[in-house]
């Protein structure tokens, strides 16, 4: 847990999550604070992304509890977009919308949603561009960029929203190997800033350097939750050992 | 068999006759393909937002539309409607809204298959942005359909134009019209149909360049 830190970001409680009859999250218990960095990891299908998607909103939880940011999900309206406000998203396969220009994609919603006009949204953006170091594609369409810098756009589209806490669903997997590095120094200068993230990636190297805990999941279940040190060095689930000789012998 | 296209573009009657004529049908075809186009979107969208009731009234207008000849949708509107409710208008009126109504039909057709096949992945990214239902209509579905969809809506709209021949059935003194008025004057048949073949087809293409220059203006920037 980071220095000082006490307020709670995310609390999930005895969730439950079925599609149709198949359960892809049993009884998940997960607390995260303000400013936690949390990485999630597992085998193909064990939940990782229905477990972020759940904190947003894109999938709903049939029983037990999530709360972020103090509001809870109670699978209304209103609860899902007062989260969505303080949640943002990057996905796999970036999802940028692809005739906007970079620019327009990081405006849109701050314009849409009422939260500022567009002359303080095109500031913001700018400032979120330089920040991903791309402020110069600013007119160019997302088809225009190589995969690292589409990605590195939604990271700037999602922190024009000012979020508190950012999901990542493995950011770097659809990337060709040159273009993972710089996505990846994007999230970790992000990490520096003291952004609360929780990203499934299997970029064991950036796990060990950034984040605070370190999330297993098995079967929909969270099966080990340590801080990297530990989850290396001796994994107490033999589920958790398997996958790390498989991860690392490649 | 001697040819003698000259026995038609000697006379300043015929010459006036086809020019009227493709006027009319280059007209009604871009009023009908606009309003069309106007009442396809409405159409379409009520289908894509399953407004309830209108969502079934339009999923069967599409279909109705769709599979009925337009000549006998345009009888019925020129013949059968006024009939029942005791109007008269002039030809082209009944033209007019008959090929608004037919291209209506296929457009919405095609906006409705575009909006309902925008991509999984960009709808989640709006709504993690909690974009509004209306800023995403409108600012994603909407522009992204226009853009995949435009060389479908394009050849649609051609391939109607090219069936408006049609009204000259009910009097209306279209292209196909004068081409009959003067073969039945001259006799004329092969010059006269090879002079209409070249018109359709050249104004087919001129459309064609049309739209695609109105795309190339604007939703065209926005494709990498
Ligand atoms: N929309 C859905 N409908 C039905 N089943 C689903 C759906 N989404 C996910 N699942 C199932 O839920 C399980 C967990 O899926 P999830 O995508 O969370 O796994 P994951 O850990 O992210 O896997 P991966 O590493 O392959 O991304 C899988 O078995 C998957 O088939
Ligand atoms: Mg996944």
């Amino acid at each position: 847990m980071p220095k000082g830190a006490k307020n709670i970001i995310v609390k999930m409680e005895k969730v439950n999550k079925w599609f149709d009859d198949f359960q892809a999250l049993c009884d998940v218990d997960l607390t995260i604070f303000e400013g936690e960095r949390i990485v999630v990891c597992g085998p193909s299908g064990s939940g990782k992304s229905t477990l972020i998607r759940c904190l947003n909103g894109l999938e709903a939880h049939q029983s037990g509890d999530i709360s972020v940011h103090g509001t809870e999900l109670r699978g209304d309206a209103q609860s899902v977009r007062q989260v969505r406000d303080n949640v943002g998203m990057v996905f796999q396969q970036f999802n940028l919308f692809p005739h906007l220009t970079v620019l327009e994609n990081c405006t849109l919603a701050p314009i849409n949603n009422g939260k500022m006009d567009a002359q303080a949204a095109y500031d913001k953006a700018m400032t979120y561009l330089k920040r991903v170091q791309i402020p110069e594609q600013a007119d160019k369409l997302p088809g225009q960029l190589s995969g690292g810098q589409q990605q590195r756009v939604a990271i700037a589209r999602a922190l024009c929203m000012e979020p508190k806490l950012m999901l990542f669903d493995e950011p770097t997997s659809a990337l060709d190997p040159e273009m993972i590095k710089e996505v990846l120094d994007t999230m970790v200068s992000l990490a520096e800033d003291g952004m609360s993230m929780i990203c499934v990636t299997h970029e064991l190297n950036f796990a060990k350097r950034v984040a605070h805990r370190i999330i297993f999941m098995d079967k929909g279940r969270i099966v080990e939750d340590q801080p990297p040190a530990d989850f290396f060095k001796k994994p107490k689930s033999p589920r958790a050992k398997l996958f790390l000789e498989q991860i690392l012998s490649h | 068999m001697e040819l003698r296209f000259f026995e038609i573009y000697r006379s300043p009657e015929y010459l006036g006759i086809i020019f009227d004529g493709a006027l009319t049908s280059l007209g009604l075809t871009i009023a009908s393909g606009v309003l069309g186009f106007l009442l396809a979107f409405v159409l379409a969208a009520v289908r894509f937002w399953q407004v309830p009731l209108l969502n079934y009234i339009s999923a069967a207008y599409i279909d109705f539309i769709r599979n009925t000849p337009l000549i006998v949708q345009l009888f019925f509107i020129a013949f059968g409607l006024p009939l029942l409710f005791g109007y008269v208008w002039p030809f082209w009126c009944h033209a007019l809204l008959a090929l608004t109504i037919n291209f209506s039909g296929y457009f919405a057709e095609i906006l409705r298959s575009g909006f309902a096949s925008t991509q999984k992945g960009q709808l989640e990214a709006a709504a993690a942005l909690n974009l509004s239902n209306k800023t995403i209509f409108n600012s994603i579905i909407i522009p992204q359909t226009l853009i995949k969809m435009f060389p479908s809506l394009s050849s649609q709209f051609i391939f109607l134009f090219l069936t408006t021949g049609v009204i000259s059935e009910i009097g209306v003194e279209d292209l196909t019209h004068a081409g009959l008025y003067i073969d039945s004057r001259t006799f004329r048949s092969f010059e006269v149909f090879i002079t209409l073949t070249a018109l359709y087809v050249a104004f087919a293409l001129m459309l064609k360049g049309i739209l695609q220059f109105i795309f190339a203006k604007t939703l065209g920037r926005r494709v990498a």
